[in-house]
């Protein structure tokens, strides 16, 4: 999974911000639901508190025995694990409940009150861990001075309830996370589908087959109107290749026939007996520079039939591993010319679908161009591998390398690393671009790594033939 | 021996013409379709030289009707277009050879003569220039009744210069001749084997045989030039 695709931190985000709001609607739940019950409690206890002021008012007629009676009757504070106590308005108790069913608490341990300005509640902390809740009402005796009402609950129904919901939110929130995670991302999966497509096809879209189109999206969306959008600007690119390439193929083509003229008079000219040595010098280096001339037009017109698809490219099934071996073999003596090492590591077959003639120039210009770039001793390598989809062909030398700021520039016509030297050795300027067109009209495409003053590595990486077809 | 030379471009058609005249040719030129085809319907010519683009009636036009009356004519096309599909397509249309611009004359020479076939295409069985002496069925090399040691590479070299003695070869047609065409990129592989071949064919001895043309190519000794 792309951890910067769309799709995955759409999904992200989503999820992310689904678990903070729930988190956060938990946490707010569980918050008022504790407080809400905590009222609760608090109020039932001042009901009963303001029940048993009801009966003191008239303590004086009935006699304290009666209230007892009547609270222990109609508020059996030891079976509902209630907490009564009054005390009287000097002092001493006049009610005090027993320990409670459940032995939550020791009713004899509980600190006595204290007379209260008013109604107030406290809590207080149980052995058990839970807090026992007291709610005191100070209530007027008809005899004068005030009575202390307390009445307390212990808060362990309200700990269970909590409790049972904190589980549930902690068991329901990665569920519903998770279940949202999984939604989510098939839902972008299924809306990025078409852009997938997209780049797909887009990226099948190269300099030699500008003439297609993708197929677009029929959503109705934003994805159909990207397509149209991509499918003009390839077709605006087209117009704008095409021009570039007529004009580089009408330029050559007009360039020749001046040319002809030109190289035929000076030739007509260096045939004269008589020719002092210095026109006859001059005559022949300008007939050099016709020749390079030719080259360069020879050499921009291949460029540009192979970017715009034109060339007429033969397809055979052949050995590139035999085809390398043959060259280098023909190459050796131009290495060995300057001392130089050359090496075909060719172990077994390498089956290819292509033009002998163009991927063999692929090879002459690639050892032409390392045997130029190396200095005498040094040594020039090449390979030829075949990965599980790719032939992959290989030079590497040690030469003087190229610059990393010349090194994106490498393939582009005419770029020179070393203005002054490739000049002197009479290059065109265009073999590596030569080389970089026939690759990609084979499907295929050419890298190079270097570190300058060290050596090149230049790697050529082409379809292998299907075995089948 | 008279051609017949259609080319519109005056100074193309002006040194091929010097040059075939200097060759002892007999040559008409025409500046464009019309006149070409009439010169061609009617004289008969030994050899028809066709540029493609022409005013009036393009070239692979002309040669169609030509082909129609004279079947047996060599034509030579010249063309500024070199793909592939063009070429074909003038082969189907009756073109016996086919070259493209820019050429070297001895090149276009050499074509003539074989279309012609005369010289200076030799058949002999052993080539000889001053005292090297090429034996092309034992494919040995002598020189001053010395043998010489060439690899298959200097010996199909040294048999292209020897063939075409005298005449200038460039760097172009030894690589078409001798390697392929994959070699005409920058590669010097020419000069190269040519400096081997002359370590030794030429170093031990006092008359240096192979000559370098600055700027045209290379020849093999003996005639007008030294």
């Amino acid at each position: 999974m792309n951890a910067r695709s769309i799709r995955f931190r759409m999904t992200v985000w989503y999820a992310g911000l689904l678990a903070g709001l729930l988190i956060l609607f938990g946490a707010f739940a569980y918050v008022g639901l504790e407080h809400y019950l905590h009222e609760m409690m608090i109020e039932s206890l001042a009901t009963q508190a303001q029940q048993i002021g009801e009966l003191l008012k008239n303590v004086d007629a009935s006699g304290e025995a009666y209230v007892i009676d009547e609270v222990e009757e109609h508020l059996a504070p030891e079976s509902r694990s209630r907490f009564i106590r009054i005390t009287r308005p000097g002092g001493g108790t006049l009610f005090e409940s027993g320990p409670p069913k459940d032995r939550g608490f020791d009713p004899a341990q509980l600190p006595p009150a204290l007379l209260p300005p008013r109604e107030t509640s406290r809590e207080i902390e149980l052995p058990s861990g839970y807090d026992l809740m007291i709610y005191m009402l100070p209530y007027p005796s008809p005899a004068g001075g005030q009575y202390v009402i307390e009445t307390g609950a212990v808060d362990r129904e309200i700990d269970e309830v909590l409790h049972g919901l904190a589980i549930a939110l902690s068991l329901a929130l990665p569920l519903v996370i998770g279940v949202a995670i999984g939604g989510g991302y098939l839902l972008m999966r299924r809306a990025l589908s078409p852009l997938q497509e997209i780049a797909h096809s887009a990226e099948q879209i190269g300099s030699h087959n500008l003439n297609e189109r993708m197929p677009v999206a029929r959503t109705g969306d934003e994805l159909e109107r990207l397509s149209i959008s991509l499918n003009r600007m390839i077709a605006r690119l087209e117009i704008a290749f095409q021009h570039i390439s007529r004009f580089t193929a009408d330029a050559s083509h007009e360039l020749r026939t001046p040319l002809t003229a030109l190289r035929g008079e000076l030739e007509a000219t260096a045939q004269y007996p008589q020719l002092p040595p210095e026109v006859r010098e001059t005559i022949g280096s300008a007939l050099e520079e016709t020749e390079r001339l030719s080259k360069i037009v020879q050499g921009l017109l291949a460029v540009s039939r192979l970017d715009a698809g034109e060339a007429d490219m033969e397809r055979v099934r052949l050995d590139l591993a035999e085809l390398a071996a043959a060259t280098s073999e023909q190459m050796r003596l131009m290495a060995e010319d300057k001392s130089i090492l050359l090496t075909c590591d060719a172990p077994g077959k390498v089956m290819v679908d292509g033009d002998r003639a163009r991927l063999k120039q692929v090879i002459v210009n690639l050892l032409d161009n390392a045997i130029s770039y190396t200095a005498p001793g040094g040594k020039v390598q090449l390979r030829i591998r075949a990965t599980a989809h790719r032939a992959v062909l290989e030079v590497e030398d040690n030469g003087t390398g190229i610059s990393q700021d010349a090194l994106p520039h490498i393939f582009e016509r005419f770029y020179r690393a070393d203005k002054a030297r490739s000049r002197q050795m009479g290059g065109t300027g265009l073999g590596l671009s030569i080389v970089q067109a026939i690759c990609l009209a084979h499907g295929g495409e050419v890298r190079v790594e270097s570190t300058e003053g060290q050596g090149s590595l230049f790697s050529v990486s082409l379809p292998l033939a299907n075995q089948k077809g | 021996m008279r051609i017949l030379l259609v080319e519109d471009e005056e100074k193309v058609s002006r040194f091929i013409a010097r040059g075939l005249l200097a060759e002892r040719f007999a040559v008409d030129t025409a500046k464009d379709g019309h006149t070409g085809l009439q010169l061609a319907t009617d004289v008969q010519y030994d050899l028809i030289i066709l540029d493609l683009m022409l005013p009036g009636i393009g070239g692979t036009d002309i040669l169609r009707r030509v082909r129609h009356i004279n079947p047996n004519v060599p034509v030579l096309v010249l063309t500024a277009r070199d793909a592939l599909a063009s070429k074909v397509e003038n082969f189907e249309a009756g073109a016996d050879d086919y070259l493209t611009k820019p050429f070297a004359f001895t090149e276009l020479l050499l074509r003539i003569k074989a279309l012609l076939r005369r010289g200076p295409v030799s058949r002999a069985d052993v080539l000889r220039v001053d005292d090297l002496e090429l034996d092309r069925l034992s494919q040995r090399v002598k020189r001053a009744g010395q043998r010489i040691e060439l690899t298959s590479k200097e010996y199909a070299l040294l048999e292209y210069l020897m063939v075409n003695a005298g005449r200038v070869l460039s760097r172009t047609m030894i690589i078409e001749h001798v390697w392929d065409q994959s070699f005409d990129g920058a590669t010097n592989i020419v000069d190269v084997y040519v400096r081997h071949l002359r370590n030794k064919v030429d170093e031990p001895y006092e008359n240096k045989l192979i000559r370098t043309v600055r700027g045209v190519g290379y020849s093999i000794g003996c005639e007008s030039d030294q």
